[in-house]
């Protein structure tokens, strides 16, 4: 066996807390060791080439890579050997700067433990064997779960690249929340119309099928062959699909859940969303007294909802402002904890509104009490520090987003994690915002986390951009990293049979052996550590290479 | 193995969870969080594929710690791997109870972004083994 070991300066990263000349002159005395070097940068060309050079010239058969963690530039190596005409499930990495460098000051102790570390990945990587990754076809159509603004301009967006995409709504219509608005700030049209012209263009499209007042109940299978199941009016229908787009929106706080507020006890005391359809048919009298409550079912720990819900402080600021056009004798006042008008201009239709007459009281409200003549409210003004009692005629409450209703549901069938507040939880916050941890499946809109209606438009189509990315392609790798039966081992006592929750394993009755489902085996290794006769192994994992890797870090070899 | 293991510092083998425990360890040595450097960990798809023989082995070639982590219970990749891990290494520490050796395995949950919480559940661990070392060594 020639092994190669590249240890990683890092420019300063590795280099200050490790020792990487005394490592490399280390690993020169270790029997099958042909090659030991360090190098400023093995990911660099020169570096890259270093390996090359190293794999043809000296004959590799095993590379290990000292640097950064494996998820980082792990296709970028694994093409290095590739193009050395070396298996790529030869390679191993290991993590000396995430793992070692970063994590300890002391040099000395991290040297040593860093030679532990790459002495285990030598000796797991004796056991290594040439893998090959299967190429599988990807359906190039996409499932759109959740009609609404962001699930639209998914759709538009996907269709139009030429994807088939299969639309589903729960609902009867297509529109979601932004269907009910009349006045979709600061655009000034009605919620309505924008959903139409969207939803128009998209039925325009020849390759679009809209499954409205559609459930989903299953959907499993890898990326680019998803299989869903749709529960449609006409009856169940079964879908392939490469990859999903999740938008299912958000549903509306409901204030019932506070009952201090009296929500639904008094026709006196309405939502944002009420006053917006009902203002006219209001009754008011000639020079109203309204009272407009921020941050309700938002940054509030008891209810947990620690969250802000980023589009409510508009939405108060909005009814503030209509008002004061329709009744300008009128009395209207915000309580409020912070102002965060986040879209563009919404700092200057704060100021708009407060020069338009509104006032604006730091607040925490405490109760508000109905009685004949007015709804009193009661609260501690939190500049001042003192209490007050204030009487009004009408109290609109400014709702915040919650998870939406099927929140647990979906992502159970998607196999998708929710985030604290029961919101989909990105692949990473700020690097990938769109992706979800299953492959081919994105989240877009307010489903992620609160949204408005200009940025939910935006994240659907940039989820959308992703996918087609994937599909366009038109094929996928498939990690070769599952479970396989030496049948002589084997004495068909079936405990993996009953382990495994894919049903991979599949017991022959004839042989008296089991035997293992490649496409439905998802690689966990539980049936290798379940199997009492070491009959079943998985690939990439098998019992030897960890085996060995503890003895790398014992030294017992 | 272990009179000398115990002069000096503990030595302990961690088995993380690919896409879990060990994504929280890669984010709290990105963020340059510290831990002991006798800390080590082993990376397996899930911690389900940990084998008791594999906690045996570690300790019995000198080891004076072993922890498993994973997903939390009911965030596995693979559905309910971690469960399957639960009950196997409560069937483990009885065994190990056995022989006095029950803290030197634990468990513990850590999701991919609990870089804080990675590094609180190994120095503890790693504090508590010292300790115990220090205090055989004593006697």
């Amino acid at each position: 066996m020639k092994t190669g070991i590249f240890i990683c300066h890092c420019g300063h990263n590795i280099k200050h807390t490790v020792d990487v000349k005394k490592l490399s002159e280390y690993f020169k005395k270790i029997p099958n060791v042909t090659v030991s070097k360090d190098y400023v940068f093995v990911c660099s060309e020169p570096g890259q080439d270093m390996i090359k050079d190293a794999i043809e010239k000296e004959g590799l058969d095993r590379v290990i890579i000292a640097s950064c963690t494996p998820s980082l530039h792990g296709p970028m190596f694994k093409d290095v050997l590739r193009k050395s005409n070396l298996n790529p499930f030869l390679l191993r990495r290991v993590s000396i700067r995430e793992h070692c460098a970063w994590v300890g000051n002391d040099v000395e102790a991290n040297t040593e433990k860093a030679k532990r570390l790459i002495l285990a990945g030598l000796y797991s990587s004796a056991h290594y064997v040439p893998l090959e990754e299967k190429i599988v076809d990807v359906q190039k159509s996409a499932l759109v779960v959740g009609g609404g603004v962001s699930g639209l301009s998914a759709a538009i967006f996907l269709s139009k690249m030429g994807m088939h995409v299969y639309l589903v709504e729960k609902e009867a219509e297509l529109g979601g929340h932004v269907r009910i608005l009349k006045d979709v700030w600061p655009a000034g049209r009605d919620g309505k119309g924008i959903v139409e012209e969207m939803a128009g263009e998209l039925e325009k499209q020849e390759n679009v099928e809209i499954f409205t007042s559609t459930t989903i109940t299953n959907f499993e299978g890898f990326f680019g062959n998803y299989e869903a199941t749709l529960k449609t009016p006409e009856g169940e229908k079964r879908l392939t699909v490469g990859g999903a787009v999740l938008a299912i929106g958000f549903s509306p706080f409901d204030p019932g859940i506070k009952p201090e507020l009296q929500y639904g006890k008094d026709k006196r005391i309405i939502t944002t969303l009420e006053f917006e359809n009902n203002s006219d048919t209001l009754r008011l009298p000639e020079k109203p007294r309204v009272a407009i409550l921020h941050c309700v079912g938002s940054r509030d720990e008891q209810i947990g909802k620690p969250y802000c819900s980023r589009v409510c402080c508009v939405n108060a600021l909005r009814v503030g402002n209509a008002l004061k056009d329709k009744h300008k004798e009128s009395y209207v006042e915000s309580f409020y904890m912070d102002v965060r008008a986040h879209p563009k201009g919404g700092e200057e239709f704060f100021e708009d509104t407060q020069e338009k007459g509104v006032l604006f009281t730091r607040a925490n409200v405490g109760e508000i009490i109905p009685t004949p003549s007015g709804v009193v409210i009661r609260g501690e003004d939190t500049l001042f520090g003192e209490t007050f009692e204030r009487e009004f005629d009408l109290v609109v409450l400014s709702i915040g987003m919650s998870s939406p209703k099927d929140c647990k549901l979906i992502a159970n069938t998607f196999k998708i994690a929710l985030d604290k507040d029961n919101f989909f939880m990105e692949a990473h916050i700020k690097l990938r915002p769109f992706d979800t941890a299953v492959k081919g499946i994105f989240i877009a809109g307010s489903c992620s986390g609160p949204k408005d209606v200009e940025e939910s438009i935006n994240h659907g189509r940039a989820s959308a951009v992703k996918l087609f990315g994937l599909l366009n392609l038109g094929y996928t790798y498939v990690e070769p990293f599952i479970s396989y039966v030496d049948p002589k081992r084997c004495s068909g006592c079936r405990m993996c049979e009953h382990a495994c929750f894919s049903n991979a394993i599949k017991y022959d009755e004839e042989k008296r052996v089991v035997h293992v489902e490649e496409a439905a085996c998802m690689g966990c290794g539980l049936c290798n550590a379940t199997c009492p006769s070491s009959a079943i192994s998985l690939r990439g994992y098998i019992d030897p290479m960890i085996d060995d890797e503890i003895s790398g870090f014992t030294e017992a070899i | 193995m272990a009179e000398e293991t115990s002069k000096k510092n503990p030595e302990i083998v961690g088995f993380c969870c690919s896409y879990c425990t060990f994504k929280a360890s890669e984010m709290a040595g990105s963020l340059r969080m510290k831990y002991p450097e006798g800390v080590k960990v082993i990376e397996v798809p899930c911690s389900s594929r940990v084998d008791p023989a594999f906690i045996i082995k570690a300790i019995v070639e000198g080891a004076d710690g072993v922890f498993v982590s994973g997903c939390h219970p009911g965030d596995c990749h693979f559905i309910k791997g971690n469960f399957y891990t639960r009950r196997k290494i409560a069937a483990l520490k009885e065994m190990f109870d056995a022989f006095s050796m029950k803290d030197r395995l634990r468990l513990f949950w850590v999701s991919a972004s609990e870089a804080r919480r990675f590094i609180d559940k190994v120095t503890s661990f790693y504090n508590y083994i010292k300790e115990k070392n220090d205090e055989r060594e004593k006697a």
